[in-house]
């Protein structure tokens, strides 16, 4: 066991202690960049949402929430199962570890699968913005922006998934190649850190978009 | 392994608490509070982020470093969002146009 | 036993594997810094290939080399070629690459691979860049303004903004990278304040690095987004604001600026001190400036919008911040001047360019207190005074620091000395040339002749000839060194592990450096630039 894990460990490091907590610490600056990255929408929509909030409530009132609710739970699951898949690798349980990974895609293609049904829906309601945005009440051009953000962020989170189901795709071959045991398992947990990442800015998502327009 | 292993109860618990915040701001957006709606939306959402991170995310049980690391990416978002929402806010304040 | 021994051969990192492969896919960072050296020097002269058009087509009034519209694509990919392409990434990427793990004793960055894969995301990006180039160019300006990028330009703005946002992931990665190594990879004994300041200089630009680059990402991917679907983010017609785009461009554009300045400072204040005799005056001072350079940076950006149309009491907040960030840079240049006083100042090529630097950057310094000083940004904002500003700070500044540092280093990287009569003669060249190019340009801008434009009223002529004179000898100047640096690689003098009698812990070892650094991981017990204390050692090396 013990040989397993310091064959991994790269030449430029010391131990294995420093390279786990070196990749830990790139993986979360790397997170800080993404909070940067998704930050930008939420200032620009902050603006927006200030200037206009009654457009902004009437597209908040064409979400569904139900889907939207369901999608929150569905990824809050996604990461809690993806803890316990950490966990699963930090104690050497391969197979367990292995469920626990396909469980997760799972939740995670459910989430895609709801949210392109939505993004769907908005179309047939001529929300999407572009081309085919079409609403005959006042103020339309801001009530699109609110699509605008909408699918714009929305869209950046499930893209964000889609590449955190290809990568643990990776991990779950490599756990049932066998690669990881108590002693190594640094890569699970980074996939851990981006899943659980991915899903905090869903939270944000679903509060912005889905719970303004609900009362009258 | 060095690393100290969460124990699933915590895990568990989070969870559990993480889907009642999900109830309760979800509830609570039927009621209409102006303003403080987005704000209390927000709120709650942060405090969910903050489960996820500290839990699932381990962000308690790394190193001080791991901690600074995120707290300055949520304040390097805060300087953005409040010095650009400062220009926005204090538009118009004076009497001459554009200003 | 055989009594015949073979005699080992000495390998370094250039002769330890050879081939192009052995390149392309290598994750030493020596020579990845030698991969970025080879991409930044040929961007470089793309970008001033640009400049020279455009300083041929102002020697008259009217200009007669392109129209103004293709007068709009040189300046515009003159900017993005030469801020993206080469300022941000030359001092860290090649440099900061090839030295960080050394100063700090570590056989690579705490990355390896994900360094290359750096190298790899830039050439795509640049790759991008170039193609949108060739297909007819940008005409926006680098900082691509609203609307007009957004609705109103027919040029290949989508492919220009896709080039840039690619390369953006390169610099966030090399900021990862730095940051997770000067935090976990340090020798034993290294602590923080024993480090060389050109640690903490470029622990300071990745601080940047990975907070700022991410909006300049999103920021463009908002305006391929406007651009494609056409839904009014920027547009006021639709509800938008074009200021806001200002506001996000110049969230990262302005602590990029500094992303610029940070590394030409961390070589200056490695030069000084070796060439003076003498360790660096303030260090912890100089420490400190440099993380308050990068934190306070964040703050100014709203000065790029004084006359947007930004509220005047944000302006007043940006004014007042973008004087408070002059304090940690003047302190530096305090500090570095204190640190000559009673020296034994050696007049090599590296410090006639850290010199140079060191009064350019000041007059460059000082005209930024101009420029954000609201009532007199009014009448200098976008004219030529602001062009001469920054170019004083980026090519008096960080030009000059790079070129300096690159001759400091080169014996390090190369293992041969450079020829010194022929450097000292590129370096005045080079400092009389800048001048004669741009200090012409703060009067042309005083006198109101605004920037970007490609014709201009007969009385600014001979202020125009002036800097096009100027700009012909600065050109000699860049490609003198050009030609002697690959002379020298091949037959300069061997130049042995410490050339320069310098402290630092990459001079502990061999030039060229072995493949892993150096042969046992060194412990470090003394401060930063302890020429007393290292007397001994270094007049033998």
């Amino acid at each position: 066991m013990a040989d397993h894990a310091a064959a991994l460990v790269r030449e430029h490091f010391s131990t294995a202690e420093q390279q786990r907590e070196t990749e830990t610490l790139g993986m979360w600056i790397f997170l800080a960049t993404e909070v940067m990255f998704f930050g930008g929408l939420f200032v620009a929509f902050t603006v927006y949402r200030m200037y206009y909030p009654q457009a902004f409530g009437t597209g908040s009132a064409g979400m569904n929430i139900v889907l939207g609710s369901i999608n929150t739970a569905v990824l809050i699951t996604s990461s809690f199962t993806m803890a316990m898949a950490v966990h699963s690798a930090e104690v050497g349980n391969p197979r367990l570890l292995t469920l626990l990974l396909i469980v997760t895609m799972l939740l995670g293609c459910i989430f895609l699968g709801i949210k392109f049904t939505e993004y769907y829906q908005h179309f047939l309601e001529h929300r999407m913005p572009g081309v085919w945005f079409d609403y005959a009440g006042p103020a339309a051009s801001k009530v699109q922006m609110f699509f605008v953000f909408y699918y714009f962020m929305t869209g950046l989170h499930a893209l964000h998934m889609i590449v955190g189901v290809g990568v643990l795709l990776v991990i779950l071959g490599r756990a049932m190649a066998g690669s990881f045991s108590a002693g190594y398992s640094t890569p699970v947990a980074m996939a851990g850190l981006y899943w659980s990442f991915v899903d905090i800015i869903w939270v944000f998502l679903f509060a912005i978009f889905y719970l303004q327009g609900l009362h009258v | 392994m060095a690393q100290p292993v969460v124990p699933k109860r915590t895990y568990l618990l989070a969870y559990l608490v993480l889907l009642a915040l999900l109830l309760l701001t979800t509830i609570l957006a039927y009621i209409n509070m102006g303003p403080f709606s987005m704000v209390i939306a927000i709120l709650i959402a942060a405090v969910q982020a903050s489960l996820i991170a500290s839990f699932f995310m381990q962000a308690l049980y790394e190193s001080a470093l791991v901690r600074v690391v995120t707290a300055g990416g949520i304040v390097w978002f805060l300087i953005m969002m409040t010095l650009v929402l400062t220009d926005y806010i204090t538009r118009g304040w004076l009497p001459f146009p554009g200003k | 036993m055989s009594t015949t021994v073979a005699v080992p051969v000495e390998t370094n990192y250039l002769t330890e594997k050879q081939g192009i492969l052995s390149w392309l896919l290598t994750t030493d960072h020596k020579r990845i810094g030698l991969l970025y050296f080879f991409s930044v020097t040929a961007f470089f002269f793309v970008g001033g290939f640009f400049a020279v058009l455009m300083r041929l087509h102002l020697l008259t009034p009217q200009g007669v080399i392109v129209g103004p519209e293709t007068y709009n694509k040189l300046f515009t990919m003159h900017g993005i070629i030469m801020v993206w392409f080469f300022l941000i990434p030359s001092i860290p990427a090649t440099l900061g690459n090839f030295l960080i793990p050394m100063m700090i004793g570590a056989k690579d960055l705490a990355f390896p691979k994900l360094n290359l894969a750096s190298w790899y995301v830039f050439m795509l990006g640049g790759a991008v860049t170039l193609w949108a180039l060739v297909r007819g160019g940008v005409d926006t300006g680098w900082t691509f303004y609203t609307p007009f990028s957004t609705t109103y330009s027919t040029t290949y703005v989508v492919g220009a903004a896709l080039g840039i946002f690619i390369s953006g992931f390169s610099s966030i990665m090399t900021g990862i990278n730095f940051i997770a190594t000067i935090h976990r990879m340090r020798a034993p004994g290294l602590t923080w304040f024993r480090l060389p300041i050109f640690i903490w200089s470029h622990y300071a630009t990745s601080m940047i690095f990975v907070l700022a680059t991410p909006v300049l990402a999103i920021t463009l991917l908002m305006v391929c987004f406007e651009r494609l679907f056409q839904v009014g983010i920027f547009d006021p017609a639709l509800g938008g604001d074009p200021v806001l785009f200002q506001h996000m461009f110049w969230f990262y554009s302005h602590p990029a600026v500094y992303v610029m300045i940070l590394p030409a400072m961390a070589v200056v204040s490695e030069i000084i001190p070796v060439f003076s005799r003498r360790p660096i005056f303030g260090y912890t001072a100089v420490a400190y400036s440099s993380v308050a350079i990068a934190v306070v940076g964040f703050l100014v950006w709203g000065h790029h919008l004084f006359v947007a149309g930004e509220s005047v009491y944000s302006a007043m907040a940006f004014s007042f911040m973008s004087y408070l960030v002059a304090i940690p840079s003047a302190i530096k240049v305090f500090n570095w001047s204190a640190t000559m006083v009673k020296g034994s100042i050696s007049w090599d090529t590296p410090m006639l360019y850290a010199i140079g630097f060191l009064g350019l950057f000041t007059i460059g310094g000082m005209t930024g207190l101009f420029l954000a000083a609201l009532g007199l940004d009014v009448h200098v904002t976008d004219t030529y005074f602001v062009v001469a500003h920054f170019h004083y700070i980026m090519v008096g500044g960080a030009v000059m620091a790079y070129l300096g540092g690159v001759h400091y280093w080169w014996p390090k990287i190369s293992g041969k000395m450079y020829p010194e009569g022929l450097a000292r003669l590129s370096a005045l060249i080079v400092f009389l040339g800048f001048n004669l190019t741009f200090f012409p340009q703060f009067v042309l801008g005083f006198l109101g002749m605004p920037r970007r434009y490609a014709a201009y009223p007969d009385e600014f002529q001979f202020l125009h000839v002036l800097s096009t004179a100027g700009a012909s000898i600065l050109g000699v100047g860049y490609v003198l060194p050009l030609c002697y640096l690959i002379w020298a690689w091949k037959y300069g003098k061997e130049a042995g592990p410490n050339p320069w009698r310098a402290t630092g812990l990459e001079w502990q070892t061999a030039s060229p450096p072995p493949a892993q650094n150096f042969d046992t991981t060194p412990i470090v017990t003394r401060p930063a630039y302890d020429f007393e204390g290292m007397k001994e050692e270094l007049h033998l090396g």
